[in-house]
C-alpha cells in the first residue's frame, strides 16, 4: 500500500496534459482552459514554478479574451472563451467558468499587468453583471447568442454564483460595496439561502450535495456574509459534512445490503448520502469544513484519515494522477481535486480561491 | 461516421472559418480530426453570419454529437428553432417542438452524463404551446433506471412537477424507487419535496411515520430514513417527539442510554443502528431532564458506534450542560 505522495509521477502526468493532445481529447476542445487551469494549479500546488516554466504562454492565454461590442461598436463587456475555436465573430461565446479559469491561470503565471488594466477589469465585471438572473439573483454561465442577457437555456445554480463572485474578487472586489457596484448582492444571498436543505448542506430542491455546499459557503465567505446563516444551520451543515466521511468502524459495518457502500472507502468522502467515496468530495467537504472553521487540533483524525484514503486508494503511483475511486483510470479533474485536498490538509492551499496559498492575488 | 462530409453536401457554398492552431506558446494543442476541423469550420462560419436555416439546424445536431460540451452551439440551435417556428401556426409549432423534444430524448439516451441537455429541455418546454408531463415521464424513468441517483435527472423531475403542477404520480414513484433501493437518498429527498408541496393532513403524516418505521425495521443502519423521519417531525409536527417514536428508536440501541457510563466496568452492548442512537441523542438534548441520556448516546457514538466522527460527538458532549 502506497502512502507517499508520488511527486515525480504526478508532475509528469500533469505536464503531459499541457502538451500535444490526441484527437480523443477534442470533445474537450471548447473547455481547454479548464485543462490548462487544472494542470497548472496542481503543478503549482506541488511546488513547480509554473510562472517560470509556462509564463511565456500568458500572451496566448490573453488572446482568449473576447471583447463584445454593443450596437454602437463600443466595447461593452468582455470575457474569456475556453478555446480559440470559440472565437467566432458576432456571437457571444464567452463563459463565466472559462473566464475564471483564465484569470486564475494568469495569476499563476504572474501576469500582473493584465489585472492592472482598468478596461480589462471593468469590461469583465460588466460581463459578470450581465449573467445575473433578474428573477432570482442566481447566475447563468453564458449569455444569449446575440443579446447581452443571461442565456435562456443555461442552468443557473450555485456553481455559477460562486464563479461569478470569485471573478469579481480576482478583479479587485473585497467589501460588499465593491461587489454591489456590479451585482445585486442581496438577491444573490437570498438565492443562496433558498438552496439550504433541511438536513444541513446546500442543493437544489432540498437534496444536499457536497459540491454545491462548498460553492455556497465559498461564495458567502468571499462576500464576508457567512453571518447570514443561522448558528443552527451552520451546526447542521457541519454535522451533514462530517457524516459524508465514509467509515468501516462500529455500526458502519452493518451495511452489507447497501449497494453503494464499500468498507475500503474508509476515510474518504462521499458527495451525498449513501454513495461511494470519491476523490473530489474530499476537497469539497474539507473546504466546507474549513470555511465553517472546523479545522482544529480536534479534527486532525478526520483530515488524517482522508489523506490516507487519497494516498492509498485513489492515487495512481504508476502513471501518476488520481482517479475518482479505486476502479477508474486517473483523470485530470480528480488529480487536481486530489492534490488540492492534500494541500488543503497540509495547510498550503486556499480552498475558497482554489489557489495555492503562496499565490498573490492582492495587486 | 458520416457518409458524406458536409463540405461536399449542402454546405458547398459556405466558406469555412477555419480553427487557428499552431500559435506560439500554445498549450494543450489538440490533434483535431479532419471531420472536426471541417464541421467546426462550417459551424463557425454559419454562426458568424447568423444563418437561421434548416440546414444550420441539422449542422448543430452534428456538432453537438461531436462536441456536446460546445455550450454556445446550444444557444445557436435554440435561436434557429425560434426563428424557424415564429411564423408557424400553433399546431405546426407543436409538431416542430415535439420533433425537437424527440431529438433531445434520443441525444440524452446516447449521452446520459451530459447535463446541458436538461436546462435546454426546460427552455423548450417553456416555449412549447402545449407541453405534456406524460410525455416526459418515460424518459425520466428510463434515465433513473439506468442511474438511480443521477442528481440532474432528479432535479429535472422536480422542475417538471412544479412546472406542470402535477404531484399526483410522485409519492408512488418515490416509493417505487425506495422499494428498489431503500438507501437511495435522492428518492427520500424527492418524497420530502413532494410531501411539503402536498401539505398533508395529520392522518397522512401518521401514515407517513408508519411508512418510515417499516423501512427502518427493514434496515436500521441507513441514514436516509432517519434523516427523513427527523424532517417529518420538524416540518409537520413542530419537532414534538412523542414517546412512541422514542420507544421505536430505542429498540435498535439495546437501551444503551440507560447504562451508567461512570461505572468503569460498564460494557457497551452491540446495537443495530448508530443513526437511531444519534436520533435519540438529538431528542434527549432538547430537554434538561434527559440531557444525561443525550450525553450517554454521544459517548457511545464516540467510543464505539461511530468513532470516525469522534471529534464531533465529543464536541456535542462538551456543549451539553
Amino acid at each position: 500500500m502506497h502512502t507517499q505522495f508520488a511527486t515525480e509521477k504526478h508532475v509528469k502526468y500533469l505536464k503531459r496534459h499541457l502538451g500535444l493532445l490526441p484527437s480523443s481529447q477534442q470533445s474537450h476542445d471548447v473547455n481547454k482552459m479548464a485543462i490548462i487551469f487544472y494542470s497548472l494549479v496542481s503543478l503549482s500546488a506541488i511546488g513547480i514554478d509554473v510562472a517560470k516554466e509556462y509564463g511565456s504562454s500568458a500572451q496566448w492565454i490573453c488572446r482568449h479574451r473576447i471583447a463584445l461590442e454593443s450596437s454602437g461598436s463600443k466595447v461593452a463587456l468582455s470575457g474569456f472563451v475556453g478555446s480559440l475555436t470559440l472565437d467566432i465573430p458576432n456571437t457571444n461565446t464567452v463563459s463565466l467558468p472559462n473566464t475564471l479559469f483564465a484569470l486564475l491561470v494568469l495569476r499563476l503565471l504572474k501576469c500582473d499587468e493584465f489585472f492592472c488594466s482598468v478596461r480589462n477589469r471593468e469590461t469583465i465585471c460588466a460581463f459578470v453583471s450581465t449573467c445575473q438572473v433578474a428573477e432570482d439573483g442566481s447566475f447563468t454561465s453564458v449569455l444569449a447568442n446575440k443579446h447581452f442577457l443571461p442565456s435562456p437555456l443555461d442552468a443557473s445554480d450555485l456553481r455559477f454564483c460562486f464563479i461569478a463572485v470569485e471573478i469579481l474578487c480576482l478583479l479587485g472586489c473585497r467589501k460588499l460595496q465593491d461587489y454591489s457596484k456590479y451585482i445585486n448582492v442581496d438577491k444573490l444571498i437570498a438565492y443562496i439561502l433558498s438552496q439550504q436543505c433541511d438536513s444541513g448542506g446546500f442543493g437544489s430542491y432540498g437534496e444536499p450535495h457536497a459540491g454545491y455546499t462548498s460553492c455556497a459557503l465559498s461564495t458567502l465567505s468571499l462576500l464576508e456574509s457567512l453571518a447570514c446563516l443561522t448558528d443552527e444551520f451552520k451546526e447542521l451543515t457541519l454535522l451533514w459534512l462530517v457524516h459524508r466521511q465514509v467509515s468501516d468502524e462500529g455500526c458502519m459495518q452493518l451495511q452489507c445490503k447497501n449497494p453503494f457502500f464499500d468498507e475500503e472507502d474508509h476515510g474518504g468522502f462521499q458527495g451525498r448520502e449513501n454513495k461511494f467515496a470519491d476523490t473530489c468530495y474530499a476537497f469539497w467537504c474539507l473546504n466546507s469544513m474549513n470555511i465553517l472553521q472546523f479545522n482544529t487540533s480536534a479534527t486532525l483524525g478526520t483530515f488524517e484519515s482522508a489523506k490516507m484514503y487519497l494516498l492509498s486508494r485513489t492515487q495512481n503511483t504508476i502513471i501518476g494522477g488520481f482517479s475518482k475511486n479505486d476502479v477508474d483510470d486517473p483523470d485530470l479533474y480528480h488529480t487536481c481535486l486530489g492534490v488540492a485536498a492534500l494541500k488543503l490538509i497540509e495547510g498550503t492551499f486556499n480552498g475558497v480561491l482554489f489557489l495555492p496559498s503562496a499565490i498573490d492575488v492582492s495587486s | 461516421m458520416f457518409e458524406m462530409t458536409p463540405k461536399m453536401g449542402e454546405f458547398a457554398d459556405v466558406e469555412p472559418l477555419s480553427i487557428s492552431t499552431g500559435l506560439p506558446d500554445e498549450l494543450c494543442e489538440i490533434m483535431y480530426t479532419d471531420e472536426y476541423r471541417e464541421l467546426l469550420g462550417i459551424a463557425r462560419s454559419l454562426m458568424a453570419r447568423g444563418e437561421l436555416s434548416e440546414r444550420a439546424l441539422r449542422l448543430t445536431g452534428r456538432v453537438i454529437d461531436l462536441a456536446p460540451a460546445f455550450y454556445t452551439i446550444w444557444n445557436y440551435r435554440f435561436d434557429i428553432l425560434v426563428s424557424l417556428s415564429k411564423d408557424l401556426s400553433n399546431d405546426e409549432k407543436v409538431l416542430r417542438l415535439n420533433e425537437e423534444l424527440d431529438w433531445i430524448d434520443e441525444f440524452t439516451l446516447n449521452n446520459p452524463k451530459n447535463y446541458q441537455i436538461w436546462s435546454y429541455k426546460q427552455c423548450i418546454l417553456q416555449n412549447h404551446p402545449s407541453p405534456v408531463l406524460k410525455r416526459e415521464l418515460p424518459i425520466l424513468k428510463f434515465m433513473l433506471d439506468e442511474d438511480t441517483k443521477n442528481y440532474h435527472v432528479w432535479s429535472f423531475r422536480k422542475w417538471c412537477i412544479l412546472f406542470f403542477n402535477d404531484f399526483s404520480n410522485e409519492l408512488e414513484f418515490a416509493d417505487s424507487m425506495v422499494e428498489r433501493d431503500v438507501y437511495n437518498n435522492s428518492a427520500w429527498t424527492h418524497r420530502m419535496f413532494i410531501l411539503k408541496n402536498l401539505k398533508p393532513t395529520a392522518v397522512e403524516i401518521k401514515t407517513e411515520v408508519e411508512y418510515i418505521m417499516r423501512k427502518i425495521n427493514y434496515v436500521p443502519q441507513n441514514i436516509s430514513p432517519w434523516t427523513y423521519l427527523r424532517g417529518i417531525y420538524e416540518n409537520f409536527l413542530a419537532s414534538k417527539y412523542d414517546n412512541n417514536i422514542v420507544e421505536f428508536a430505542k429498540k435498535f440501541t439495546s437501551n444503551v442510554t440507560d447504562l451508567d457510563f461512570e461505572d468503569p466496568n460498564v460494557k457497551l452492548p452491540d446495537i443495530e443502528s448508530s443513526y437511531s442512537l444519534e436520533f435519540l441523542a438529538h431528542i434527549y438534548s432538547l430537554q434538561k431532564t434527559t440531557i444525561i441520556n443525550a450525553k450517554r448516546a454521544y459517548m457511545g457514538l464516540s467510543s464505539k458506534y461511530d468513532p470516525i466522527r469522534k471529534f464531533y460527538w465529543d464536541s456535542q458532549i462538551s456543549r451539553l450542560h
